[in-house]
């Protein structure tokens, strides 16, 4: 498996009136062709920053991403490249599908003409071919009479559609790597599964590797290889998804699963919320970003930043407890409440 | 939705899946369609979707609505007329009504009330007012439309690049546009023309270059929030670069306020030309111009007031005609309005 994609020590930095924001702070990961990796965190976490950042999209004027970071594609690195080079790379070997479908499609301009547009930018295809080219991608997103429909305007379809549009418009030059920043949320259920059927149906055509963004954990199960859990712009625990799903580690980890609704635990049938909020991004709490909303919180955890460390094979944690095995999911009890 | 709209929906998409509603089972659909299976049953019947009453395009939309505003027709019909009128006069005002510039030095020929002969009465010199009315309108259109076009020119150039790029140049800009508004108007164009010199020519020039800031500022707001737009970074992501943002991307959604505003300041222009040939600084005497003949009607308002009524009333229409286009095309273009 060759590494596609590589994130060295991603800090992104708004600066604003009222202080510095650290959105992203200190992200590593790698992607394999092929595979999916989902993004997993609360809202402000710093999940859509960092994609945001892989595709160099975060506004100059504020945005700022620490001289030591990096984002290598293929070995290259993303963030030294000019900005021709960035282009070439946008819409063609790292595409994006952003999360609201009823506002990511120019109203003016034709569905057709739409999706065409980065073929005619990146493939030097004339307009004709590529109308027809993308009168096929709709047909392979589901859409049906697709040669009517690609002379439709964006207003003129349904939320499903229009997200299949989107999809349809990032796979159009076949990328090597598909940034999907929450690409079910605004949709209903019902929808949201077949994109997800049809997101995997063209994954195992296509052998596009996916970075799924999400705060839906039943998304994660369905599709992910690879799981990141983000807090405060920081990956809090990161493994595969197995590892994430039956071994989590992280206390914050444990609170999302205990959140989540489940068909087949019917127990009491009440859902246990990770009380508080998630922190301002300009003034984290020192120590452990999520010690306010820790159960198990010691005062080592108000001083000391955990670093992520690996704890069993590929499976990190940023838990200063994480290395004691009596400390799990299961097993800890700060006060015997803990399931 | 009503039923002609269903009507309209259907003849503009007769799918196959459609029509094979009508010859199966049992369960019937809301509107009393029998439906084949359950799948049709889940919310994505994609072919479903409402398209907008009155025609396929955004611009054919916008006609449709603009169709339905009476005020607004009656404005667009006047301004045709007009134009109409004055495109026309030198086949029949001139030989019926007589040369706007030819005087007649008979006695009792001057400040004839209208008669037959002339239906608007004759000035101080003998002219017949109709047909000075009437070529007076070709003056007031062209100043009204150039002087306009020379506005939206410089203002959508500035405005984009202040709207889109930010920063420095935003800033730069904007507080030139400032420094235009900080003067009267009509005192900055009669210190512009008495640079230039009092000239038909001059005055849309002047009425021009003092037009640009508001165009700019309009234009530049309308820039900033469609640039808040997810498909502006979507666009962005498929790889386009910034001549491509501006003038594909951006420009289309941001132009209807200025389409807007330019047909309101049409009217604007047309009575700055009015106020600087009152005050002698616009066209120049023999010329006829609507300001100009009221100028010359002022002293003798009492003894000859349809002098000063004529030229009054055709500014007062026209204007009007102009202001009340431009308020029928806000609601035309605004998308929220559709349905």
């Amino acid at each position: 498996m060759s590494t596609l994609l590589e994130v060295r020590n991603l800090k992104t930095h708004f600066h604003t009136r009222d202080g510095i924001v650290k959105a992203v702070d200190g992200v590593n990961f790698s992607l394999e062709a092929g595979k999916t990796l989902a993004v997993v965190g609360e809202s402000g976490s710093g999940k859509s920053v960092t994609a945001l950042s892989i595709m160099r999209l975060i506004p100059q004027s504020t945005g700022v991403i620490g001289s030591d970071s990096d984002i290598l594609f293929k070995g290259e690195s993303i963030l030294h490249m000019d900005d021709a080079g960035v282009r070439a790379i946008r819409g063609d070997r790292i595409a994006m599908i952003f999360q609201d479908p009823m506002t990511s499609l120019n109203p003016v301009y034709r569905v057709g003409r739409q999706i065409g547009e980065s073929l005619v930018l990146h493939k030097g295809l004339k307009k004709k071919e590529a109308n027809e080219r993308a009168v096929e991608l709709l047909d392979m997103v589901g859409i049906p009479n697709p040669r009517d429909r690609a002379r439709d305007y964006p207003h003129q379809f349904s939320g499903g559609m229009r997200q299949r549009a989107m999809i349809a418009m990032a796979l159009a030059c076949d990328p090597d790597i598909l940034i999907a920043d929450e690409p079910t949320t605004a949709l209903d259920v019902t929808i949201q599964a077949q994109i997800l059927e049809l997101m995997i149906a063209l994954q195992d055509r296509t052998g596009t590797a996916i970075i799924m963004i999400t705060h839906d954990l039943g998304v994660v199960a369905d599709m992910a290889d690879d799981v990141m859990v983000m807090y405060a712009g920081r990956q809090i625990e990161a493994g595969s998804a197995d590892d994430v799903f039956y071994r989590s580690l992280h206390p914050y980890t444990w609170g999302l699963l205990d959140s989540l609704p489940r068909h087949d635990v019917s127990e009491k049938g009440i859902l246990m919320p990770i009380i508080g909020q998630p922190p301002s991004l300009i003034n984290v709490p020192p120590g452990c970003a999520f010690n306010p909303r820790c159960p198990f919180a010691k005062d080592v955890c108000r001083s000391t930043v955990p670093p992520l460390v690996p704890i069993e094979d590929g499976h990190s944690s940023a838990c200063l407890f994480s290395e004691d095995p009596a400390f799990r999911r299961d097993s800890a009890s700060p006060s015997g409440e803990v399931a | 939705m009503s039923d002609p709209k269903d009507a309209h929906h259907d003849a503009h998409n007769p799918h196959p899946h459609d029509e094979s509603r009508f010859e199966h089972g049992d369960i019937r659909d809301v509107a009393g369609h029998p439906v084949k299976d359950q799948a049709q049953l889940l919310p994505v019947p994609p072919t479903d979707e409402p398209v907008a009453a009155g025609g396929r395009t955004l611009w054919g939309d916008a006609w449709y609505r603009l169709r339905k505003n009476k005020l607004a027709i009656a404005g667009l019909i006047w301004v045709i007329f007009v134009i109409l009128v004055t495109l026309t006069a030198d086949v029949w005002v001139k030989p019926v009504f007589g040369d706007p510039l030819a005087m007649d030095t008979t006695l009792g020929a001057n400040l004839q009330p209208p008669s037959a002969d002339h239906i608007m009465g004759t000035d101080k010199l003998g002219r017949d007012v109709f047909s000075r009315v009437v070529y007076g309108a070709r003056i007031s259109l062209t100043v009204g439309i150039i002087a306009v076009a020379i506005s939206v020119v410089i203002g959508l150039i500035l405005g984009a690049l202040s709207g889109y790029f930010g920063g420095f140049i935003d800033a730069l800009i904007m507080r030139g546009a400032d420094v235009f508004l900080a003067f009267p108007y009509v005192l900055f164009a009669i210190a512009l023309i008495a640079v230039l010199g009092p000239s038909y020519r001059n005055v849309f020039i002047a009425i021009g270059i003092l037009g640009w800031p508001s165009i700019a500022r309009v234009f530049r707001s309308s820039i900033l929030s469609v640039k808040e737009n997810e498909y502006i970074d979507a666009a962005r992501s498929m790889g386009a670069g910034h001549m491509r943002m501006i003038f594909r991307h951006i420009m289309p959604n941001a132009v209807a306020p200025i389409i807007v505003y330019g047909t309101m300041s049409i009217g604007g222009a047309i009575i700055t030309e009015a106020a600087l040939s009152f005050l002698g600084m616009g066209v120049q005497p023999p010329t006829p111009s609507w300001g100009l003949m009221l100028s010359d009607a002022r002293p003798l308002m009492v003894r000859a007031p349809w002098l000063m009524l004529w030229p009054g009333f055709a500014i007062l229409t026209t204007v009007l005609a102009f202001v009340l286009m431009g308020d029928g095309l806000r609601d035309a273009l605004d998308v929220k309005m559709k349905d």
